[in-house]
């Protein structure tokens, strides 16, 4: 435990002494201020950001509560439709294999370059948004339940074959349980993409939101402004992907390899 | 847990024919091929005219080196595999698919990781339609027959690997079968624990009177278990030689009996 301790106050003082670093190099003109803002002027732009906000009137909270909720809707709406459809796909090879070169192919087209697109169909209002976020962690979530339910291990299936298991029933008793650790590395992996597009698909249209945040501080060379939403957004997607964890261990006591497939 | 040397030994049958039992065949294995499309094209033949027959509450196990086919066979015998041609028969009964009366215990990490012990042996009875009550009070039973009733509530993955090939002993169990298929249950456990659930494994025999088909690589645990060793070949799986095993149980491994017979099956091995 003090070990721990010790390991902790050790790497605090790292953290420490870099940002003095910093700070100082800054103040004695190593660094420019615009390129590098200093820790000091971060904390006050998170100040700022917090009281006044910018542009003046949206403060950091309405941002991040903005950007929450256009992620959560892309991302809800993505997993509804890809958890069925991936449970389908892998239930029948012959699906899986015409569809396979499609969802790579689609995985792969980085979601960002669809932007002029979605732009043109859905205009450049909300809806816009969380369809570029949906599309992202739709194709993600989809491989993932696919291959959940595709690579469960041959064993496992021939016991519970063995006690006279077959279709219907062999995939509810045994595949999708099986599948179930890797449905939800698919569902962390998507929250994470879902974080990735945000600031792109805030970009137009907006002046709300953390990726809107960043792109207007941009404009005025409010380097500060840019870093506390780049630490936002961080934190953000740090403390869902440990509150998934948390659930995933409560909901799944019995999966061992969590760890393995957490990241 | 109980030891093997509290538990009266079953006499050995009087010599019987090599190949076939004295007892009147319980498992008929008839001209049995197996043949898979190999990856490039053609096909891979994995299993070559296989005869044997198996008598009611025999000890038999399948040797051989890698690609000899025994799991194959076994999967056949078990009915999760179909045979290429030829006959195979429990009893009277064409085998066309399992629940013919067939437990089978498979290589480690066959248990079910979301179900606990009580869970993944009762999964046994889903077919059974036993009351809830009913279906615990047996799971319960066959828990205490592995000697894990105290390990109920545990995931497999809080099990060590020679309490999950209990369990998994157990599980074939549930629906009593009256053969038991082994698919070398006890290859991945260290020494100790596979001594140990080896005597295990012939108390239960003993007390509920099954048939077994053992598959394994090692000639030590055959001799140690078996009424009969059926050596195969590889590439196709063929049966290349039958030995009786006469020695009664307990074996040593250091009787002059149980050496012999090592040597004779390794040199036919290596031949």
């Amino acid at each position: 435990m003090s070990a721990r301790l010790a390991r902790a106050a050790s790497s605090l003082a790292v953290i420490a002494v870099l940002l003095a670093a910093w700070e100082l190099a800054v103040g004695y003109g190593l660094l420019k201020a615009y390129q590098f803002p200093p820790p000091s002027k971060i904390a006050r732009g998170f100040a700022e950001l917090s009281l006044t906000g910018f542009p003046t009137g949206v403060s950091l909270w309405a941002h991040t509560g903005v950007t929450i909720w256009r992620v959560l809707q892309g991302y809800v709406a993505a997993i509804l439709l890809a958890v069925p459809l991936g449970l389908l796909i892998g239930a029948l090879p012959v699906l899986d294999k015409l569809s396979a070169p499609l969802i790579v192919f689609c995985r792969s087209v980085a979601t960002l370059s669809l932007l002029p697109l979605v732009i043109v169909w859905f205009g450049a209002g909300e809806l816009t948004k969380v369809v570029l976020i949906g599309y992202g962690c739709f194709w993600t979530m989809l491989s993932n339940v696919i291959a959940g339910v595709r690579y469960v291990d041959p064993v496992l299936v021939r016991a519970a074959r063995s006690f006279g298991l077959q279709g219907p029933e062999l995939y509810r008793e045994v595949v999708l349980p099986a599948a179930l650790p890797r449905i939800f590395a698919g569902a962390r992996m998507a929250l994470g993409v879902g974080f990735m597009v945000i600031v792109g698909a805030e970009m137009i249209g907006t002046i709300q939101g953390l990726g809107a945040l960043i792109m207007e501080a941009r404009t005025f060379y409010r380097s500060e402004i840019t870093i506390v939403g780049m630490l936002v957004i961080g934190l953000l997607g740090f403390l869902i992907s440990s509150g998934l964890a948390g659930l995933e261990r409560l909901l799944m006591p019995w999966a061992s390899n969590l760890d393995q497939v957490r990241r | 847990m109980s030891r093997a040397g509290n538990v009266s030994m079953r006499e050995p049958d009087a010599t019987p024919q090599a190949g076939r039992s004295a007892r009147p065949p319980f498992i008929r294995i008839e001209a049995v091929h197996k043949v898979f499309a190999a990856r490039q094209g053609g096909e891979l033949k994995v299993l070559d005219s296989i005869d044997l027959d198996i008598a009611e509450n025999e000890f038999v196990s399948l040797i051989g080196r890698s690609g000899c086919g025994k799991t194959t066979l076994l999967n056949i015998i078990a009915g999760l595999d179909a045979a290429t041609s030829g006959r195979i028969a429990i009893g009277d009964r064409p085998v066309t698919g399992p629940g013919q009366g067939q437990g089978v215990v498979f290589q480690q990490h066959a248990l079910f990781p979301w179900l606990t012990a009580l869970g993944n042996v009762s999964f046994g009875f889903r077919k059974a339609g036993l009351p809830r009550e009913e279906r615990r009070e047996r799971t319960l039973e066959l828990l205490r027959l592995v000697g894990l009733e105290a390990a109920a509530n545990k995931y497999p993955r809080e099990m060590s690997g020679g309490m999950q090939q209990r369990v998994s002993i157990a599980r074939a169990l549930a629906l009593d079968p009256q053969i038991l298929l082994m698919d070398e249950p006890f290859g991945a456990l260290d020494e100790l624990t596979r001594i140990e659930l080896q005597q295990e494994l012939l108390r239960i025999w003993q007390a509920r009177r099954k048939t077994v088909v053992f598959v394994t690589h090692s000639i030590d645990e055959a001799l140690t278990l078996s009424d009969r060793i059926v050596l195969l070949a590889p590439n196709p799986g063929r049966i290349q030689r039958i030995f009786e095993v006469p020695m009664p149980r307990p074996r040593s491994r250091t009787e002059p009996a149980f050496n012999a017979l090592y040597d004779e099956i390794w040199s036919e091995l290596s031949s």
